[in-house]
């Protein structure tokens, strides 16, 4: 622990020997009368004075949480030496508050004395939040000196994103190999019915469609789509983000990236995270409620990293990116080294959907003068982007905080089937 | 700043013709500790006691007789000076155990009964006839060196 002197005990000092010089070269005893209570304070308080030997732990009562939900935490302290007053203050980071209890509070300890205080936190904002340093200050007797230090124990407490349900998400152009619940355009073995064709040897004879071979006269036999899953790579641009508030576009994008990789898994496909920003992230795709863990304790590390360094898709590695895998961007459409990454990926051949998480519902726009016609101009370039990224194919939908992200992707879905048919 | 007060009142009461001084450096220390409370600044608080102290010396200007109500005095000052202090270190966001306050009133209490009693003998001491000299005047010097090297040695302790 560190000491510290306090003002108190400099002043005291002072006054004591101020008032005894002053009473010997005046000859006056009223004046040792005056400062011997200073000196009897500043002899009795230092004598008084023991270091405290403390020590401290914060726990939670449970290291996860969903955004809103409410969390114990316990400060135990101990002490073998008395302590006359002891400050404590849990710092609490953004994304957390207080919900009930006492932070910071003044309290005594007495010698072997153990002591719990119970806090009550909001998980207000998703991410993983570190909950310390935890600060004490404890006092002597009189307040002439002081002992600060800090708890060593700073646990974490990982805030899950609140996701929405999804009744139906965007489905990739082509499927893979694996079984899943995707109806495959190819032919195989399925439920689907597809086609009728000549039978074949080797054909199960349960496949034969005996309707068909009676009117032409041969054997016939049914085709179906086989049930196959899809890769789904859920793109995440961390490069920036606007905020106003407590909320902002990356908040939007972590809940919705979430809620996605949820209702992808449950469809059994393969889901891939990319998280392209100032620290690329990336996990290869795969099934599974494990995978979900892995994709939302990948997003809470997720934030927005300030860097320079001009990053392609090609830093991607390639496993990342499958063949044949939706690549599903949420992306506010800030920064141009996304903008460009998403153009790229395009030219590329990938099947990329474009999720614009607008920044526009997270700024002000000016009143008048110069600086509303620069916001005006801005807000016609947002525009043009998305003409340009669509005009590549790209199936760009626009999604401020009041739409449900099932809305959002009910248009993208109306995009993309358009664009079929228009290419086709 | 009520026992500040009343500290400097006395000694302006009992000033007789240095009464006008005595008022003075009342009013600047009582001033002083105002600012000093309305500012939160710790420091100020041994300027006032040093211009209560300094008033009620001037006051004392040109009497023999050693005066009983320095015990009283002195405590007063002390009470003033912890009680700016407490004013000034409480901070309204932390939450103080109710117990805790007690606590520091009754170690308050006990220290300036304790001033009391130890300024009751020391006037008590001051008031029995010795023959004073250089022996003694040393003696006295030695005393109070002795005491401030004490206060110093227990703060580096």
């Amino acid at each position: 622990m560190t000491r510290y002197a306090t003002a108190k005990l400099a002043s005291y000092a002072g006054i004591s020997a101020v008032g005894l010089l002053t009473a010997l070269v005046t000859a006056r005893p009223e004046l040792v009368a005056v400062t011997a209570p200073f000196l009897l304070a500043l002899g009795a308080g230092l004598a008084l004075a023991t270091p405290p030997r403390l020590s401290v732990e914060v726990t939670l009562d449970a290291p996860r949480a969903l955004e809103g939900d409410e969390v114990g935490a316990r400060v135990t302290l101990s002490s073998t030496t008395p302590v006359d007053r002891l400050d404590i203050y849990v710092r609490l980071p953004d994304g957390v508050t207080l919900a009930d209890g006492r932070n910071p509070v003044a309290l005594h300890l007495a010698a072997g004395q153990e002591r719990e205080l119970e806090l009550t936190l909001l998980a207000q904002r998703w991410g993983g939040h570190v909950i310390g340093p935890t600060y004490l200050r404890a006092r002597d007797p009189l307040g002439l000196l002081t002992w600060e230090t800090t708890a060593e124990t700073r646990p974490e407490l990982r805030t899950y994103p609140r996701e929405d349900v999804l009744q139906r998400v965007l489905q990739a152009a082509d499927t893979q190999v694996f079984a899943g619940n995707e109806v495959a355009r190819t032919k195989g073995e399925g439920i689907e019915f597809a086609d009728i064709r000549p039978w074949g040897a080797g054909d199960a004879l349960k496949r034969v469609n005996w309707r068909a071979s009676a009117r032409r006269g041969d054997l016939w036999v049914n085709e179906s789509h086989p049930e196959r899953n899809t890769d789904v790579i859920l793109f995440v641009d961390s490069f920036a983000e606007a905020r106003l508030g407590a909320e902002g576009t990356l908040d939007l994008a972590a809940r919705a990236t979430s809620a996605l990789a949820d209702a992808y898994v449950r469809r059994r496909d393969r889901v891939g995270l990319i998280a392209f920003g100032g620290i690329l992230r990336w996990l290869v795709p795969g099934t599974g409620l494990v995978q979900l863990y892995r994709i939302v304790d990948s997003l809470l590390d997720t934030q927005i990293v300030l860097s320079y360094y001009w990053k392609e898709i090609d830093v991607i590695p390639r496993r990342t990116l499958p063949p044949n895998a939706l690549v599903l961007a949420l992306s506010p459409l800030l920064d141009p080294r996304s903008v460009g990454a998403l153009i790229d990926l395009r030219a590329r051949g990938h099947d990329l959907a474009v999720i614009d998480v607008s920044p526009v519902p997270f700024t002000k726009r000016p009143a008048s003068g110069l600086d509303s016609i620069a916001y005006d101009i801005w807000t016609l370039r947002r525009d043009a982007l998305r003409h340009r990224l669509r005009s590549t194919g790209v199936a760009v939908v626009e999604w401020d905080n009041q739409l449900p992200l099932q809305a959002v992707l009910e248009e993208v879905r109306a995009f993309r089937r358009y664009a079929r048919h228009a290419r086709g | 700043m009520l026992t500040l007060g009343g500290a400097c009142v006395y000694a302006a009461s009992t000033a007789g013709r240095f009464a006008p001084i005595a008022i003075v450096t009342g009013a600047l220390a009582v001033g002083l500790l105002a600012l000093g409370l309305v500012l939160r600044w710790p420091s100020m608080i041994p300027w006032t006691i040093i211009l209560a102290g300094a008033g009620y010396l001037t006051a004392r200007e040109g009497k023999d007789l050693v005066d009983g109500w320095a015990v009283v005095e002195g405590v007063a000052l002390l009470l003033a000076a912890e009680l700016a202090s407490w004013s000034i270190e409480h901070d309204a966001r932390i939450r103080t155990e109710p117990a805790l306050a007690v606590r520091r009133a009754l170690t308050l209490t006990a220290l300036c009964l304790g001033a009391l009693l130890v300024n009751v003998m020391l006037l008590g001491t001051a008031g029995v006839a010795a023959s004073a000299g250089v022996l003694v005047a040393a003696v006295g010097v030695a005393a109070a060196v002795t005491a401030v090297a004490v206060v110093l040695r227990l703060v580096r302790a």
